[in-house]
């Protein structure tokens, strides 16, 4: 497994997507807070950490991970892939890993970054701001989140195999399917692999202001691991059948 | 025990049944040419040899072992699929970077099969930017990565220009020298007859020939002699009253049924100047066509 970790690793680092991507999710959020923190005259502390906590990170991790798989049949890499590991299970669980891994770096680096300069904004407005503790408390519940989601986009990606039907798929489940759950059933949608459940982790209220509860973190958690398996073995069962023709 | 041995696989897709109880061997230290119409099986049966493609029936295996269930596969095996890809955003060097850690071989080795398929100058160049040539290099410094055993090969001089077949077939030669065993298809049967010392053609799934080159083109009409004299008609006549069928064209005899160890002696009983003699070869196309009924 170490070999093959590496080896996705040395991929993810070796072709533009993972630095575009990780740029776009940081330029994006970036964007918000500054704007926010600038224009805004009135902030609470958990408008602070609320602003810290709802990037874009998580959209771009998810297509960071899609990319990943899908990526090996749109580019027909998936055959010197599966050639130089023949063992399809492991292949997928080295991904699996390796874009968890990714999403973390993506977190932190963008989470770390907006939480300095909106610290700094903020202070120079002479606006109330959040300790370092609980800096520390978005930041672990941001990194675990992507790390799912990144995790849940390479599933995704080797279910659906189609990059471009995935990643319009996942968008459409992200911005319209999942709210509308929401929305419609919020003790159904507060389960939801890219909004509801993460949303519990991270401790967001309801983006639509209903009064449902989140799921605590404990039990957001456990679902995201649910929905990380479900999706691995979704995709370990496609592509170990699959002939690669 | 045969370096790569399949033995009765069958392959179905859906309806369509691409290979049918397919069996031949390749040895170490030879190449061995597979050949076949388009659609024969050729490269179902290498993918099935790989394990990307699951047989329906029989095995496909490299020393009793399928690829899978070998230990170090890419230190083991090296295989160059027709068409193979590469990411375009990615260059040659780190294309095999990667393959160099999943398959745990030195990262020196990257730039010593750069050398060798002579893409050095062209290593930190993006994939996008390679002709096809260059992509068939880079395809086949992969499979030399592990410095393996089995090299398997299809169609490897797709693209390449007349020096990189020459300098393809020199690789075959020195790989089997070195006591590799060397599985190579390819549509290009003159090239072929150069390269290979042993012969496997299948047609519609279904083997049709398999020997060494030799075998392969004699054919089972038995031996067959061409002898050159000026005096055709006193020689045939001669070759004729011994039993020999001859066939005439001009100053030259075809006399089948005999070697030229059994055409000189005649000759020179009945002392016909005799300006050439030689065994009748048919041309690896001309045995092809012969063996696939003129399909393809």
């Amino acid at each position: 497994m170490k070999p093959l970790l590496r080896a996705e690793l040395l991929k993810l680092r070796t072709t533009r997507t993972f630095v575009v991507l990780t740029a776009s999710a940081l330029a994006l959020s970036l964007l918000v807070v500054v704007l926010s923190t600038t224009l805004a005259d009135e902030w609470t502390e958990q408008d602070v950490r609320d602003l810290f906590t709802a990037d874009f990170t998580g959209l771009f991790i998810l297509l960071l991970g899609v990319m990943g798989m899908a990526g090996e049949w749109r580019h027909r890499t998936i055959t010197s892939t599966v050639l130089a590991a023949p063992k399809r299970l492991q292949l997928l669980g080295a991904k699996t890993i390796s874009y968890a891994a990714a999403g973390l770096v993506v977190s932190l680096i963008v989470t770390v970054t907006i939480m300095g300069v909106g610290t700094l904004i903020l202070s120079a407005r002479d606006l109330p701001t959040v300790g370092l503790g609980e800096l520390a408390d978005v930041l672990w519940r941001n990194l675990v989140v992507a790390a799912f989601l990144g995790a849940f986009g390479v599933g995704i990606g080797g279910l659906v195999r189609n990059q471009i039907v995935a990643i319009v798929g996942l968008l459409i489940l992200t911005f319209a399917v999942e709210p509308a759950i929401i929305g419609l059933a919020p003790d159904v949608g507060r389960f939801g692999p890219t909004s509801g459940a993460p949303n519990g982790l991270l401790g967001l209220d309801d983006p639509f202001g209903g009064d449902s509860e989140e799921l605590s973190p404990a039990v957001a958690l456990l679902v995201l691991i649910g929905w990380v398996a479900l999706a691995y073995a979704a995709a370990a069962a496609r592509l170990e059948r699959r002939d690669l023709v | 025990m045969p370096a790569v041995e399949i033995s009765d696989l069958s392959k179905r897709f859906g309806k369509v049944e691409a290979v049918k109880g397919l069996s031949f061997e390749v040895q170490a230290g030879r190449v061995t040419g597979f050949l076949g119409p388009n659609g024969a099986g050729k490269s179902t049966t290498l993918r099935a040899l790989l394990g990307l493609v699951r047989p329906t029936a029989g095995t496909a295996t490299f020393g009793g072992r399928r690829y899978h269930e070998l230990e170090r596969p890419s230190a083991q095996v090296g295989a160059v699929l027709e068409d193979t890809a590469f990411h375009p955003g990615r260059t040659g060097r780190n294309h095999l970077r990667v393959l160099a850690a999943a398959g745990e071989h030195p990262t020196d080795r990257v730039d010593d099969v750069l050398s060798i398929v002579g893409l050095g100058a062209a290593a930190n160049r993006r994939a996008k930017g390679y002709s096809m040539g260059m992509r068939q290099r880079l395809a086949i410094a992969a499979a030399l990565l592990g410095d393996p055993e089995v090299l398997i090969l299809d169609e490897p001089t797709n693209g390449l220009d007349p020096p990189g077949i020459s300098w393809m077939r020199g690789l075959l030669r020195e790989q089997a020298g070195k006591g590799r065993a060397v599985l190579v298809s390819s549509h290009l049967l003159a090239e072929v007859a150069q390269s290979v010392d042993d012969v496997v053609i299948i047609s519609h799934g279904e083997l049709r020939g398999h020997g060494t080159l030799e075998e392969v083109l004699g054919g089972d009409d038995g031996p067959a002699t061409e002898v050159r004299t000026p005096d055709p008609e006193r020689l045939a006549r001669a070759l004729e009253g011994r039993g020999y069928a001859v066939e005439r064209a001009g100053d030259v005899l075809l006399v089948l049924g005999a070697s030229p160890e059994q055409v000189g002696p005649v000759a020179a009983d009945e002392q016909v100047t005799v300006l050439g003699l030689a065994p009748r070869v048919r041309s690896l196309e001309a045995a092809f066509l012969a063996l696939t009924g003129d399909e393809s």
